[in-house]
Order: C-alpha cells, then sequence, then structure tokens
C-alpha cells in the first residue's frame, strides 16, 4: 500500500512519499525516507518490492556520483531519467527483474525548468507535470486534473499535495499518517513540514 | 616495424602473381585476369580466378590462390549477412570496406601473416553506380576507372593511361582489357587462360524484381565461348 | 490481460498520390489507469521515413533508441540515407532477433521513396512484414480501425484530403477504445515538406 506524489510548479518539483515500512500485516517502522537525494537537483521517490527498492535507489545514486567525479558536472535531469530508465529496462529482461517504481524529480540549473518523470519498474518513462504511484494514484490523478497548476506558487503547490494526501487518508483503506515531502529547486533540495 | 616487413613480403607475393586488371567503361566495367597453370596436367577449367560474391559484385585477384579463396568465403559469408537484415546486396563500397577491413586486421593480428593478395572488386549498386575497387594486403582501398595488379602491373597501368579515356564501352573495354594481357603475355592467349568478369548497368526496369521473383544479376562472367569469340575479333 | 495491451496506443498508416500520413494517439496508460496525455509512439526516422510503435511502452522507448542507432550506423558507413524498403527490413530483422524474448511493439513505417513512392509497412512483434497497398493498421484501436479505413479511404488521396481521411480514421476508432486516445498526432509526409498536426480528441 506505499503511495507516492509528484507535481511542478513554477520553479519548482514537489515530491511526497509515506513513510511506512511494512512487512505482510505488519507495520515495521513508520519513519522511513523512501526518497533519495541523488544529485544536487535530483531526488528520487522509490517504492516496490522490499530490497529492490533500497537496492535499485543506491545503485543509481552511486552511479550519477561516479558521473560526478568522472565528468566534474553533474548528468542533468532528463539524461538522468533516460539512464535510469534503460537500467530497468535492461533488469526487466534479465533473470530477476527490479520491482521497483520511481518518481524523479529534478530541477535543471542550466536551463531553470522544474522536471518530473513517472518511471514504472518496467522501464516505462514520462515526463508528466504531476504524477503518482500506487494506489494513491486511483485517488490522487483525479484531484490533480482538477487543482493542478504548472504556474502555482510554492504556497499553492503545497496546497495541492496535501489535498492529494488527505484524499488518500480519507478514502484509502490504509491509513498513511506521515509523509516525507521534499522540494527540488534552484536551491537544490530540501525538505519540507506539512 | 617487423609488421610493416611483413606486408612488404604480401606485396612481393602480389607482384609476383599473375597479372590482372580492371577497367571501368561508361555502361559497365570489365575485370580480367591471365590464368596460368604449373602443369599440362592440370584440369584448368576447375580453376577460378574471377569469382562472384554476390549478384552484382565479383572479385578478382593477383597472388596466392589459398588466401584469395578465403577471403571469398569471408566476402560472400558478408554479403549474405547484410542481405538478411536489410533484404538487398551490398552496395560495391561497402563489400569492400568490408573485405578490407578484414584484410587490414590480419597485419595488426598476433599470430596471422597478412593476406598475400590485392583484389580488384567490380560491382553495380544504385547508388554509386558501376564502381571499380582495388584491395591491398595492407588493407588499403581505392577507388579506380583502370587499374592492374601483379607481376605486369606497372607496364599495365602505363599501357591503359594510354589507351583508357571516360566514354569508353563496355565491349571496347574488354578488347582493351585482353589487349592489356597480351602484353606481358607468356604462351598462348586463349579461352582456357583468361578469365573475365563483366559488371552490366541493369534498366530501370530490371531493378524491381517481379512478385516473389529476384532482380536479375549485373555480375556476370564470361563463358569460355565469349571469351575465345572476343580474342578472335 | 495481454502485455500488449498494458499501456494501450493506436498507429495507423495510408498511402496517398505521392505522398503517404502516419497517426497516431497520445495516451500512456497503465492498464485503465491513464499516466500521461503526450506520449508520443511515431518517431521519424529520416526526412521522408517516420516509424511508428504501438505496444509495450518501454519497449516502444528502446526501440526508438535501438531503431536511431541503427539508422544512424547505416548512415555514416553507406554514406546516404536509408530508403523505406531497406528500413521496413532492417525493423523485421531488428525484431526477428529477439524472436523467442520479444519486444512488444507492432511496428508501422511510412515513408517516401525514390522518385518519391509511397512506401508503407507493418510487422508483427516477431517482426512478419506485411506491405499493404493502401493502409496499415496497428495497437489496440486496430480492430477498429481496419473497419473505418476500409470505409473511408480511397486510392490516389492528394495531401490535404489524406490528412482528413487518416485523422477520421484514427479518432472514430480510437474514440471507440478505452486504451487509446487522448488527443492525436498526424504526419503527412509530402515530397517537399512534412505536414504535421496535433489532433484535440474527446478526453476521456
Amino acid at each position: 500500500m506505499e503511495c507516492s506524489f509528484g507535481l511542478v510548479g513554477k520553479g519548482y518539483t514537489l515530491i511526497a512519499s509515506d513513510t511506512n515500512s511494512a512487512r505482510s500485516i505488519v507495520k515495521m517502522k513508520n519513519d522511513e525516507d523512501k526518497i533519495k537525494v541523488l544529485t544536487p537537483h535530483l531526488c528520487m521517490a522509490y517504492s516496490g518490492e522490499a530490497g529492490d527498492t533500497v537496492q535499485f535507489a543506491e545503485y543509481v545514486e552511486r552511479n550519477l556520483r561516479l558521473h560526478q567525479i568522472r565528468h566534474y558536472t553533474e548528468l542533468r535531469p532528463p539524461s538522468s531519467a533516460a539512464w535510469i530508465r534503460r537500467v530497468l529496462a535492461d533488469s526487466l529482461r534479465s533473470r530477476k527483474p527490479y520491482q521497483v517504481n520511481l518518481l524523479l524529480g529534478g530541477y535543471d540549473t542550466s536551463d531553470d525548468t522544474p522536471h518530473l518523470y513517472w518511471i514504472d519498474y518496467l522501464g516505462t518513462m514520462a515526463k508528466v507535470p504531476f504524477a503518482a504511484h500506487g494506489y494513491g494514484a486511483y485517488f490522487a490523478l483525479s484531484t490533480l486534473d482538477r487543482y493542478h497548476d504548472p504556474t502555482a506558487d510554492l504556497e499553492q503547490g503545497l496546497e495541492t499535495l496535501k489535498r492529494c494526501i488527505e484524499e488518500v487518508q480519507k478514502r484509502l483503506i490504509v491509513g498513511l499518517p506521515k509523509w516525507n515531502v521534499k522540494i527540488i529547486d534552484q536551491d537544490g533540495v530540501r525538505e519540507l513540514e506539512i | 616495424m617487423t609488421r610493416l616487413v611483413q606486408i612488404e613480403h604480401a606485396l612481393a607475393a602480389v607482384s609476383s602473381g599473375t597479372t590482372s586488371l580492371g577497367i571501368k567503361a561508361s555502361n559497365g566495367i570489365v575485370i580480367a585476369t591471365e590464368k596460368k597453370s604449373s602443369s599440362i596436367l592440370v584440369d584448368d577449367s576447375m580453376i577460378e580466378k574471377v569469382s562472384i560474391i554476390c549478384p552484382n559484385i565479383g572479385i578478382v585477384y593477383s597472388g596466392m590462390g589459398p588466401d584469395f579463396r578465403v577471403l571469398v568465403a569471408k566476402a560472400r559469408k558478408s554479403a549474405q549477412a547484410y542481405w538478411k537484415i536489410y533484404g538487398e546486396y551490398p552496395p560495391t563500397r561497402v563489400l569492400t570496406q568490408e573485405i578490407a577491413t578484414v584484410m587490414q586486421e590480419a597485419t595488426q593480428s598476433g599470430g596471422v601473416r597478412p593476406f598475400g593478395v590485392s583484389l580488384l572488386v567490380a560491382g553495380y549498386d544504385t547508388n554509386r553506380g558501376p564502381t571499380l575497387y582495388q584491395v591491398d594486403p595492407s588493407g588499403s582501398f581505392w577507388a579506380w576507372k583502370a587499374s592492374a595488379i601483379g607481376k605486369n602491373m606497372t607496364n599495365a597501368k602505363t599501357f591503359l593511361e594510354k589507351r583508357y579515356n571516360d566514354d569508353i564501352s563496355l565491349e571496347d573495354a574488354i578488347h582493351t582489357a585482353l589487349l592489356t594481357l597480351k602484353e606481358g603475355f607468356e604462351g598462348q592467349m586463349t579461352e582456357k587462360t583468361i578469365e573475365i568478369g563483366v559488371v552490366t548497368v541493369p534498366a530501370a526496369a530490371e531493378l524491381v524484381p517481379e512478385v516473389g521473383g529476384r532482380i536479375k544479376p549485373s555480375f556476370r562472367k564470361l563463358t569460355e565461348e565469349e571469351v575465345r569469340d572476343y580474342l578472335a575479333l | 490481460m495481454s502485455i500488449m495491451s498494458y499501456n494501450g496506443g493506436s498507429v495507423v498508416a495510408m498511402v496517398g498520390k505521392n505522398c503517404v500520413a502516419i497517426a497516431s494517439d497520445l495516451r500512456l496508460g497503465s492498464q485503465a489507469l491513464t499516466v500521461a496525455t503526450d506520449f508520443q509512439k511515431i518517431f521519424p526516422v529520416t526526412d521522408r521515413i517516420f516509424l511508428g510503435l504501438p505496444g509495450l511502452a518501454t519497449d516502444v522507448l528502446t526501440l526508438k533508441e535501438r531503431f536511431r542507432f541503427r539508422v544512424n550506423m547505416y548512415t555514416i558507413k553507406e554514406e546516404r540515407e536509408i530508403e523505406p524498403e531497406t528500413f521496413a527490413h532492417l525493423v523485421s530483422s531488428t525484431l526477428y532477433e529477439r524472436r523467442f524474448g520479444p519486444y512488444f511493439v507492432e511496428p508501422v513505417i511510412a515513408g517516401l521513396g525514390k522518385d518519391n513512392k509511397p512506401f508503407i509497412a507493418a510487422t508483427d512483434l516477431i517482426g512478419c512484414l506485411t506491405l499493404p497497398k493502401d493502409f496499415a493498421v496497428s495497437g489496440t484501436a486496430s480492430d477498429k480501425m481496419f473497419g473505418v479505413a476500409e470505409g473511408l479511404w480511397e486510392p490516389d488521396l492528394e495531401p490535404e484530403d489524406l490528412f482528413e481521411t487518416i485523422s477520421q480514421t484514427l479518432m472514430n476508432a480510437v474514440d471507440r477504445d478505452a486504451y487509446s486516445g487522448w488527443g492525436a498526432i498526424v504526419h503527412v509526409i509530402t515530397p517537399d515538406k512534412v505536414i504535421t498536426r496535433t489532433l484535440k480528441s474527446r478526453m476521456d
């Protein structure tokens, strides 16, 4: 019952994820950070098969870091997304594919644009103005269809994000009380309290 | 440095081989060679020095016969591999490049020696039309209007330079080829001691295959009868 | 649930008089859930050839990259642009390479060849080529498109009429298909230019 949202506003990308870590019917932990900061202007919410998720996120993190070390420059969001997608697409046809779904939020400092990519474990990728993974998608996408505004300032953006979270908390049978929200803008990645 | 000497040896093998030549005409190409056997007891009808690689390309060589045979096998396989991907045979240049790469690799790999042959590759494709290439043991290749390789190449080239002009017809080119070969020929020039291959430019209609059919080959070898007729003239 | 219709999407190509057209919808779904409404399934190969790739979206993206690579290599090696017939064979052999673990796409190719000869082709997911002389359909609304195209298409349509025919064929078919729709894009390839238009359609 994992859930994550992302949306793009004026000069920023927001990414939110629940903080539950569950095994079967047991909640093991309720403060798990499932959004990895990949580079100063890129972060990734991950969900899916336990074990695969963290393994994959760290694999991506280390490779993007390696790229920075080798080339003295960070990979921009579209290129990062394309590389991550390719890893998943190749993995899909391997003996044991990574079962990880991703939301990739970034801010391109060279042309000052916010980016959001929806990527699933098959290696399907779409550049989107807003996105969701998990059961939350079935509740929140219509909320986002109605309220999302790509030119909204941060306050309005957070307002929309809160609407999505409230919608999930109200209608999804499983409670997701705590959420982890990160913003990516020209100043980099920060955590936000909601 | 050793490698360069090896190529020198290969070139020496080519220079001591029988003469071959190619002439590009306005409506096709002719490649020809003399074929000499060491003994009258050899069945020379079984010796093949002009080889068809694919329906649009043929090659002739000077130098070491066995090395040529290996290259022909590789070239034919490469042409079929190309056909399997693109549904058509390779353009002359692409095939030439492929052969040249094989020959170059023999100059740089361990445990092998360079191929002791020079080749003349003649072919037709819709992109460049009829084209004639020469490939050397080093793996370098050039396009020619007319060229000669082997024992008599220097004399033959001088002869060709005098006789060549841009609007020579294929028929005239075949005669020029025979005349050039005759210059340094030892013994009798007959249909048994000469091999000729020709590229003809197909008409536009011939390039469209019939349903389920094949395109007419644009490279073919002249039969002994045809060679005899050319020699008689 | 079939892999071929997991993401949804449809492509159609049609022959006109000295022109060809190729069109697709823009939906990307995850089964019944629509994820994006600007997902391109048609890609330029040369200035005169387009390739449509309906099917599993991950393979759409992977194959678009693979074909870009192989066509670039071809262009460099051969020092010329690839012809539609040759490209169709390349598509076919690339897919057949994966005969026993296929890419889940059924491509449609449209282009102008030598002397501006219209060319369309389609293959199944393992690269079996078909060369129709009228139109080619593929994707989750292919059965519907067959019906509409059969009724609307006629020989020797001029570019503008061909645009209308292919647009109506696509839109009327995808409107009846839950897995396709959410806007469309049409390319009409003529000897001197490519006309590209995005269409607004039912967004439900």
